[in-house]
């Protein structure tokens, strides 16, 4: 299990927020990636299992619902399969599959846009409610996809990306800034700016607030 | 601390980096309107982290593995056929600008434009010029006209090439001295000398003319 990230209020993120600080994970990681790379698909499988909720994890962050985050993960690890061989062991196999998340959501999401008119029509609409059989993850999954939209709808990409990672995954600053590619600075101008965007609506029915606005 | 400073710091600050010694902590004890915020703008951190980091993904990880690795097949045999595809269009681009476009561009390919020009004659006669450049003006839809009036000329239509060769052509035989139609009395007696070797049983190729035949001249 991924160590807590949320350790100083005691929350446990779950087995979707990993993942690991340690070497020794790593070159367990990367002897995984090896034997994938080298045509072992049950060491794929293995690494599929493990890194699936993470990867489902990274991609919620990217959608706009939890439907297009499934679609963003079979994505990841379609790319995954095809370019493991350029996975170089010097670094986290999770930092490589996150880097691997963002670019398959940015492209997923303009090839979304380019085929908008299309889901619009009836016949693109899905004949039957996947989710009927299972209740439960229906509500969740609603609950999900409700709580991204007011949350992130109004934030910049780059902000709700460095939001979640800090303030929901729980990674650090400097951590955020290594697997987006920007720098500190970068990242805590981004978490200053989505913070307020995030939290100006409930600051407002402080009474002093109007005050403080002026 | 003030109410405005604690809404300031609540603002942007992070609401797990909150110790209970902390200002804002120590303000918002006092202070319920700031207590009431701080505690709401926490839990629905909190919530949105919980519901967000707990939601598990719907399919199955193994299949998603055994879709991955048949997309990725399907993929790679795309490239494949997508690259191959490429090849094939290159090369028939390639052979179709070696073969028409190039030549076309040159002036001598089956594209370019025929020309018609009209070669006036001294010496030939256009039945004999026409003779002449006839074997180089197959191709092409090239054509040559005879005059029907009489007069000494020939026309001639086809490629630049073509045109070009046929000039050269009835240019030399027009120009050798040697040529039967400036000696008119050279064909006559070679026919002659000919006719007699025969009779005599000599062969006709051996030894040496005693008139010069009308021949083309020799390249050099």
């Amino acid at each position: 299990m991924a160590p807590n990230r949320f350790g100083k209020r005691g929350r446990d993120p779950g087995p979707s927020a990993t993942v690991y600080r340690d070497r020794t994970t790593w070159a367990i990681d990367a002897q995984l990636a090896s034997l994938a790379s080298s045509g072992d698909d049950s060491a794929f499988t293995t690494l599929v299992t493990r890194f699936h909720p993470a990867v489902f994890r990274w991609a919620l962050m990217f959608a706009s619902d939890p439907d297009e985050a499934e679609d963003i993960t079979q994505e990841v690890f379609v790319r995954t399969y095809r370019q493991l061989d350029q996975y170089r062991s010097d670094g986290p196999l999770d930092a490589w599959l996150y880097r691997m998340t963002r670019r398959a959501a940015t492209q997923m999401r303009r090839t979304r846009k380019r085929r908008g008119r299309l889901a619009l029509s009836p016949a693109a609409q899905p004949l039957r409610n996947v989710y009927t059989t299972d209740p439960g993850g229906r509500v969740d999954r609603e609950r999900a996809a409700s709580l991204i939209r007011e949350l992130f709808a109004t934030l910049p990409r780059r902000q709700r990306e460095i939001f979640d990672l800090v303030d929901l995954q729980g990674f650090s600053p400097v951590e955020a800034a290594e697997r987006t590619g920007m720098k500190p600075v970068s990242v805590r101008a981004n978490l200053f700016k989505a913070r307020k965007a995030i939290r100006e609506s409930l600051l407002a029915t402080h009474p002093a607030y109007r005050e403080l606005s002026r | 601390m003030t109410c405005e400073e604690c809404l300031s710091e609540l603002a942007t600050g992070s609401l797990r980096e909150l110790p209970s010694d902390s200002a804002v902590m120590q303000h918002c004890a006092t202070c319920p309107d700031c207590s009431r915020l701080t505690t709401l703008l926490r839990d629905r951190e909190y919530e949105a982290a919980t519901v967000l980091n707990n939601l598990p993904p719907m399919s199955n990880p193994i299949a998603v593995a055994e879709a991955s690795v048949l997309t990725a097949h399907r993929r790679r045999v795309g490239g494949v056929v997508v690259m191959l595809s490429g090849a094939a269009l290159v090369v028939t681009i390639w052979f179709t600008a070696a073969t028409l476009i190039f030549p076309a561009m040159r002036g001598n390919g089956p594209m370019s434009t025929l020309l018609t020009e009209t070669i006036p004659l001294s010496c030939l006669s256009p039945q004999q010029a026409a003779d002449i450049v006839d074997p180089y003006l197959r191709t092409h839809g090239s054509l040559y006209f005879i005059p029907t009036s009489g007069i000494s000329a020939l026309t001639v239509r086809g490629t630049a090439a073509q045109l070009r060769k046929s000039k050269d052509l009835i240019r030399e035989f027009e120009t050798d001295p040697g040529a039967a139609c400036r000696n008119p009395t050279a064909g006559l007696r070679a026919a002659a000398k000919m006719d007699a070797d025969l009779r005599q049983g000599a062969p006709v190729l051996a030894g040496p003319p005693s008139e010069k035949v009308p021949t083309a001249p020799k390249k050099h």
